[in-house]
């Protein structure tokens, strides 16, 4: 009697496991692309970086990016040790960005079939050491068997306590930054 | 009276040079071409393995060791085996060295002056890449998986295939 039980909670136990393996799938791409622009009157400043990490489980949406900071290149190296500084985005202190994201709407997207796919990503954003909670849309593509990512959103800068009172990078960096997100899975 | 002229005439020469050399240097500052990395000494020497241990032990002492304030980290070069060659989205070559028993490997961009050179490597060989560190190997627990250390602006110095 207590045998049969015994078995029966194992045979469960098995076919869990065995179909959690099934479904869940997470993929990773280290080939990514994310972009900074900043426009105000005086410049456009543009910095680019393609080291950053990610992943997406396929089965629950969720989402996540690891960005290294020292990464991003800009036109002019004075701008990009300024961007390092402490002042700014304190780099050495928090070498890494964080995006960690669910797809909301995980019923819109069929990985299984190619198509382009309009998504919204929900999760905490994490730059500086500060983390906020971020809602952005994002274009998921399937394309024999590949996935691909694409998302373009706003920072506001002060949100992550990066903030500039006075000197030239309080006119010439913009106070809302566009990201540009890419990943190939 | 004359003399009062000649000094007033140097204070303004004086004013003059400064503003122009001042104007200079900033003016030099603010268009400093970015660093050429393989044309800075070397700060360290490891196998591959050696800084990703050193990250995974102790990531604070060691991004306090290598990382720089401006971003203008150490410079190291580092041997190892390569595990992978890749293209980024910049056409920049990628190549891994990772020994097959550790966690985490060196994950090295070429530039598109260096790209030329990864052209005859193949998995497996053994060489030493020269680069600037960007960031150190850890266990990311959102991403489920170990990252690498990250050195950009590489070239091979040594091919011992």
């Amino acid at each position: 009697m207590t045998k049969t039980k015994f078995f029966s909670v194992m045979a469960v136990l098995l076919i869990s496991v065995i179909s959690y393996t099934a479904t869940a799938q997470k993929l990773t791409s280290t080939k990514t692309h994310f972009k900074f622009f900043s426009s105000t009157s005086a410049e456009d400043i543009e910095a680019n970086n393609y080291k950053a990490v990610g992943t997406i489980e396929t089965s629950t949406g969720e989402i996540v990016f690891s960005v290294p900071m020292q990464s991003f290149e800009f036109e002019k190296s004075l701008m990009q040790e300024h961007f390092n500084s402490k002042k700014f985005l304190d780099t050495k202190s928090n070498p890494k960005a964080k995006l960690v994201g669910k797809i909301t709407d995980l019923s819109q997207v069929d990985f299984a079939t190619d198509g382009s796919y309009n998504v919204e990503v929900q999760g905490e954003l994490t730059i500086n050491g500060v983390t906020k909670p971020i809602t952005e849309k994002a274009t998921i593509k399937v394309s024999g068997g590949k996935v691909d990512l694409e998302s373009v959103f706003n920072i506001t800068l002060v949100d992550y306590e990066i903030a500039f009172e006075k000197g030239k990078p309080s006119t010439n960096i913009a106070k809302v930054i566009e990201i540009t997100a890419k990943a190939n899975y | 009276m004359t003399t009062k002229k000649k000094i007033f005439k140097i204070i303004l020469l004086l004013i003059g040079m400064v503003i122009i050399v001042g104007g200079g240097v900033g003016y030099y500052m603010f268009n400093k071409p970015a660093r050429d990395v393989q044309n800075t000494k070397t700060d360290f020497s490891y196998k591959a393995s050696e800084i990703v241990n050193e990250y995974l032990t102790d990531a604070r002492m060691a991004n306090d060791k290598y990382l720089d304030e401006e971003g203008n980290s150490k410079v190291l070069e580092i041997s190892g085996t390569v595990a992978k060659i890749s293209e980024d989205f910049n056409n920049q070559i990628v190549i891994l060295l990772k020994s097959v028993d550790d966690k985490a490997g060196v994950s090295c961009t070429f530039t598109s002056e260096t790209n030329s050179h990864t052209l005859n490597l193949k998995i497996g060989d053994m060489v030493v890449i020269k680069g600037v560190i960007r960031s150190g190997a850890s266990y990311d627990e959102d991403l489920e998986m170990y990252e690498n250390v990250i050195i950009e602006k590489s070239d091979i110095i040594l091919n011992k295939q």
